[in-house]
């Protein structure tokens, strides 16, 4: 078998939506995987009994930690909140997020420590998600403590999809804050030292943009290279939805890419040696990983460079459906229910799409036959973006109800774009950290090309069955 | 003479190449104020003109209810067209807190 992995991802994510459709007892399920891992141990000498009851182990143990992950620890605060419950409650805790303002509210995840109702005091565990009408200074790993209602997030009519997302980053209550007294800040620092240093340097980072470019091209350039969509005007995103080009507004492998290449540069300008640029190229990653909010794009873009940093320093061929593999068995493994997450489906199925169609695309339109080199560039364009649009068509129909025919055109000139304005964005965050009135002098290319950039959207989506919502 | 890489002869390429453009575009929006509305994108790239904005597009902002929308229309049809985003808190339904998020999604002119 060439790649045992993929298989065994494949098994173990089949195993996690077989959790999703029914119901069998876990205790049964964990009997049923301890005998099949015994009688690997016992028959596992034939390669195909070997083969087949590990595959069946990977089904399993895909079940169970579905399963597993439905069951909140006794401690966990939802289980001290009844449905409908409307007394108040004290919560000790640290912020466990970076607060961040949008829509006139101050958002924050609590991890709580310490719940009490009345004068009773219980210890607890699990997080919630903290709304503030009004603005104060709070940072990640700040202790507070908050008095208020505990409540189960809102669904919002029928739509669930809300509360769902919620519930697959582990938070089941939210708390609302709306006014001073409800909230008490204890001059004790709880978190990581490391993250508090990234979440600094993002705002330092988003502080150089804001300064240096007008609102519209700052917020569009501090999605691009920080991840951070917030400021994003409504009419932006909605046109890029459109015109399927939304992608180029979240912190994606290209960026992690892009950000792995300018330091191995960096570090080779400077002189390091091989393997010292390789463990700092690694460390970079890790970091902006951080900066960037971690979220499913950016953790599989940054476990598929240090698998390919890894066999770069082991000078071996990385194999890219393992590293993509070995990305998703990272994520799943934590938390398999992101296999549900619209994010995590589409960042792999378009990476998937890309690696399996366009090798394949490329044979069947005779491209190597191609001598100019500009019209080859501009097709295996038009190849890697159709491939990519095959491969999360049905996904972003069934959720977004949308089907856009002007995609794969839109893509070809915006993607390029994209890249020249995350370069640029790059060299003017870097030049701002180093000495600010140098970023100034990139930053009216950057707004140029912002703007044409959005002009060119703008345009496409003009054009006739450039969308079709259904 | 430097002995520069390929990758290196690229990144300083880029570099010097940025810098110019970047000296050059700042010296023609100082010479010329209308270069200046070119680099930089346009209000209508961003948010809606409420003055051109019809039911649907209203709607699908998904800030308003269908009820609230007409509304809107309504009074800005009274008034053949507002002169101001302030004058929407006028409107019955509109107080404080959604006149903030409706400020996010548009402009008069």
């Amino acid at each position: 078998m060439k790649r045992p992995l993929v298989i065994l991802a494949v098994f173990y994510c089949l195993g996690i939506i077989l959790a999703g459709l029914t119901r069998i007892n876990f205790w049964i399920i964990t009997s049923l995987a301890s005998a099949v891992f015994a009688a690997v141990i016992l028959w596992g000498r034939k390669n195909w009994i070997f083969l087949v009851l590990v595959l069946f182990l990977a089904l399993l143990t895909g079940y169970l930690s579905m399963r597993n992950s439905w069951v909140l620890s006794n401690c966990h605060i939802r289980k001290f909140v009844a449905y409908k419950d409307s007394s108040r409650y004290c919560l000790n805790g640290v912020i466990a997020s970076q607060p961040e303002f949008k829509n006139n509210h101050l958002w924050f995840i609590l991890r709580a420590c310490q719940i009490q109702s009345d004068k009773l005091r219980y210890k607890c565990c699990g997080e919630v998600l903290v709304k503030m009408d009004f603005e104060q200074e709070l940072n990640y790993g700040d202790s507070l403590t908050l008095m208020g209602n505990l409540v189960p997030p809102p669904s919002f009519g029928r739509s669930q999809s809300y509360r769902d997302f919620l519930a697959r980053q582990g938070i089941y209550l939210t708390m609302s804050i709306k006014d001073h007294r409800q909230i008490i800040r204890q001059d004790k620092f709880n978190g990581v030292g490391l993250i508090r240093g990234c979440f600094r340097l993002r705002a330092y980072l988003e502080q150089v943009i804001s300064r240096n470019l007008p609102p519209i091209p700052a917020s569009i350039l501090a999605a691009m290279v920080l991840g951070q969509k917030r400021n994003i005007p409504w009419l932006v995103n909605n046109s890029m939805v459109k015109s399927g080009t939304v992608h180029i507004l979240v912190v994606s492998g290209f960026n992690v890419g892009i950000v792995a290449l300018m330091i191995n540069l960096l570090l080779k300008i400077l002189r390091f040696p091989r393997k010292t640029r390789i463990i700092l190229t690694a460390i970079c990653l890790l970091i902006y990983c951080v900066i960037t909010g971690a979220t499913n794009p950016v953790i599989r873009a940054t476990v598929m460079g240090l698998v390919f940093l890894a066999a770069y320093l082991l000078k071996s061929q990385p194999d890219i459906y393992n590293s993509l593999v070995s990305a998703a068995l990272f994520i799943l493994l934590i938390n398999p229910r992101q296999l549900f997450d619209i994010g995590f489906q589409l960042s792999f199925m378009s990476v998937l799409a890309i690696v399996y169609f366009y090798p394949k695309l490329k044979v069947l339109v005779h491209l190597e036959l191609c001598r100019i080199k500009i019209l080859k560039f501009i097709a295996e364009g038009c190849l890697v973006s159709f491939s990519a649009w095959l491969g999360t068509l049905v996904i972003i129909a069934l959720n977004f109800r949308i089907i856009s025919p002007i995609t794969v055109l839109a893509n070809i000139l915006i993607v390029p774009l994209a890249t020249l304005i995350t370069l640029c964005g790059f060299t003017l965050v870097l030049s701002g950290l180093v000495y600010p009135d140098l970023a100034n002098l990139f930053s009216l290319p950057t707004a140029a090309l912002i703007t044409l950039l959005l002009n060119i959207n703008a345009a496409l989506i003009q054009l006739p069955f450039a969308y079709i919502y259904f | 003479m430097f002995n520069f890489t390929p990758e290196e002869r690229k990144v300083t390429l880029f570099l010097l190449g940025l810098a110019l453009c970047g000296l050059v575009l700042n010296n023609l929006v100082k010479v010329n104020c209308r270069i200046e509305s070119m680099v930089y994108p346009p209000i209508q790239l961003a948010k809606l003109n409420l003055n051109k904005v019809n039911l649907a597009e209203l709607v699908a902002t998904n800030c308003v209810s269908m009820e609230l929308a007409r509304r809107i229309l309504e009074y800005r049809n009274s008034r053949k067209e507002l002169s101001s985003l302030e004058e929407l808190k006028e409107v019955k339904g509109i107080g404080d807190q959604r006149y903030e998020k409706l400020k996010e999604l548009f402009f008069v002119e």
